[in-house]
């Protein structure tokens, strides 16, 4: 059997059988829960329009997938090394890219698990308003290649770190530095820091498409640089976890 | 004995008049200028209204609130302003002969529907109530996020994972 798709097999079993990897799905349904019954119990946020609670919920299940990413990435080789198990991994057949697409395999899994938690919520807020199937269609699109990015950047410092916390915390710094603007809203992007962050920026690129596509109805090519700007990125990381694996210590 | 049984009621009629006279108040009531022309749930609209004393003497004690019925067919009933209104009363300790409270009623659009507003007035000494000229609106419908949907969404989904949870738990401790 082929290495890559052996080490996914593996670590796909561990986080769907795990009851670790199942109190995380837990966890993250319950925050898409407790959004959607704020959409319902708040007063201001029941008045918001269908279209724009469908993007607020894309935004959500992309920042969550990329938390499932970057936890499960920083997990990846720090993990391994932490529980003595790199060497025997390292000894095997498999070479170290394929160790990388392996262990990315799971976050692929990951991110499908999470992208089919989400998309009962996006019925149920969406269902009655517009845009719905390309609401779900550009979350794959455009959200795919950002979690696995995340993925990529957590497992790229997990082979530099000697434990999984020396990965997770820069991981979870640079989430929240790209994600934590554009989730609090349009006016940090309005200065010119934030508006320079907001072309690069590969989260913004995602958000700025889910708003234009569910609720200004524009078509895919006016989305084509930001999927340019995510698929840069998710090379970018990509390729920084293939150079991290390769020069790595054990 | 004829005469003086029709002055019974030429003086319970002069009575009602001067009680009538005795409300030196006028309350009118008018859409801002600057209200949507067709208002849709979630925007705002504002409502002028002056509460004036015609008459010679001061009023004491003055309180103005706004109030809101229903008036779709069949769904006929008064709104609680809970959620639409955080400004729904006024107060004043004195009205001066020919003052006058000018006040602005805002008001977020929660519901759909055929709505009718009237502001109304009490003074301390006064057994009447003062009312303004009604005031009728429409509010149109706008898609909105249904928690017929949502509730069974989103308790179903955490029972459903957990219980899958809890189900590979209970193998797992079988096992042992």
């Amino acid at each position: 059997m082929n290495p890559i798709l052996l080490i996914a097999r593996k670590e796909s079993r561990e986080l769907l059988g795990s009851g670790r990897g199942l109190a995380w799905l837990l966890a993250l349904s319950a925050v898409l829960s407790v959004l959607g019954l704020l959409f319902v119990s708040n007063t201001e946020l029941s008045l918001l329009d269908n279209a724009q609670v469908v993007t607020m919920e894309l935004g959500t299940i992309t920042a969550l997938g990329a938390l499932l990413a970057v936890v499960l990435g920083s997990d990846a080789i720090a993990g391994e090394r932490e529980r003595a198990t790199l060497i025997p991994l390292l000894l095997s057949p498999a070479r170290r890219t394929d160790i990388v697409l392996g262990k990315m395999g799971n976050q692929l899994v990951g991110w499908l698990v999470m992208y089919l938690i989400g998309l009962p919520y996006l019925w149920a807020v969406g269902s009655s308003g517009q845009n719905l199937a390309q609401a779900c269609a550009y979350l794959a699109l455009f959200g795919t290649p950002l979690v696995l990015g995340f993925g990529f950047l957590a497992q790229g410092l997990s082979s530099r770190a000697a434990a999984v916390r020396s990965a997770l915390v820069p991981s979870l710094l640079a989430l929240i530095l790209l994600g934590g603007p554009v989730m609090l809203g349009p006016s940090f992007r309005q200065s010119a820091i934030g508006s320079w962050l907001d072309r690069v920026n590969p989260f913004a690129a995602a958000i700025n498409s889910f708003d234009s596509v569910v609720i200004d109805s524009q078509s895919l090519s006016a989305q084509l640089a930001r999927l340019a700007i995510v698929l840069i990125w998710l090379a970018a990381t990509a390729a920084f976890a293939r150079s991290s694996a390769t020069s790595m210590n054990v | 004995m004829r005469r003086r049984l029709l002055l019974v009621p030429v003086l319970l009629l002069c009575a009602a008049m001067s009680a009538l006279a005795a409300e030196p108040l006028e309350i009118t009531l008018a859409p801002d200028g600057a209200n949507p022309a067709s208002p849709q749930m979630g925007e705002h609209l504002q409502f002028g209204s002056v509460i004036r004393n015609t008459g010679g003497v001061s009023l004491h004690g003055i309180v103005a609130w706004i109030s809101m019925v229903r008036m779709d067919p069949g769904q006929e009933q008064p709104m609680d302003l809970e959620d639409w209104s955080a400004h729904k009363a006024v107060t004043r300790a004195t009205l001066a002969p020919d003052g006058a409270i000018t006040v602005n009623w805002p008001m977020r659009l929660i519901q759909a529907g055929d709505f009718r507003v009237v502001i109304s007035a009490v003074t301390r000494d006064s057994q009447r109530i003062v009312t303004s000229p009604f005031l009728d609106f429409h509010v149109r419908p706008k898609p909105v996020v249904e928690s017929s949907r949502i509730l069974p969404v989103a308790f179903g989904m955490p029972l459903l994972i957990g219980g899958l949870l809890a189900f590979r738990m209970r193998g797992r401790i079988l096992r042992r």
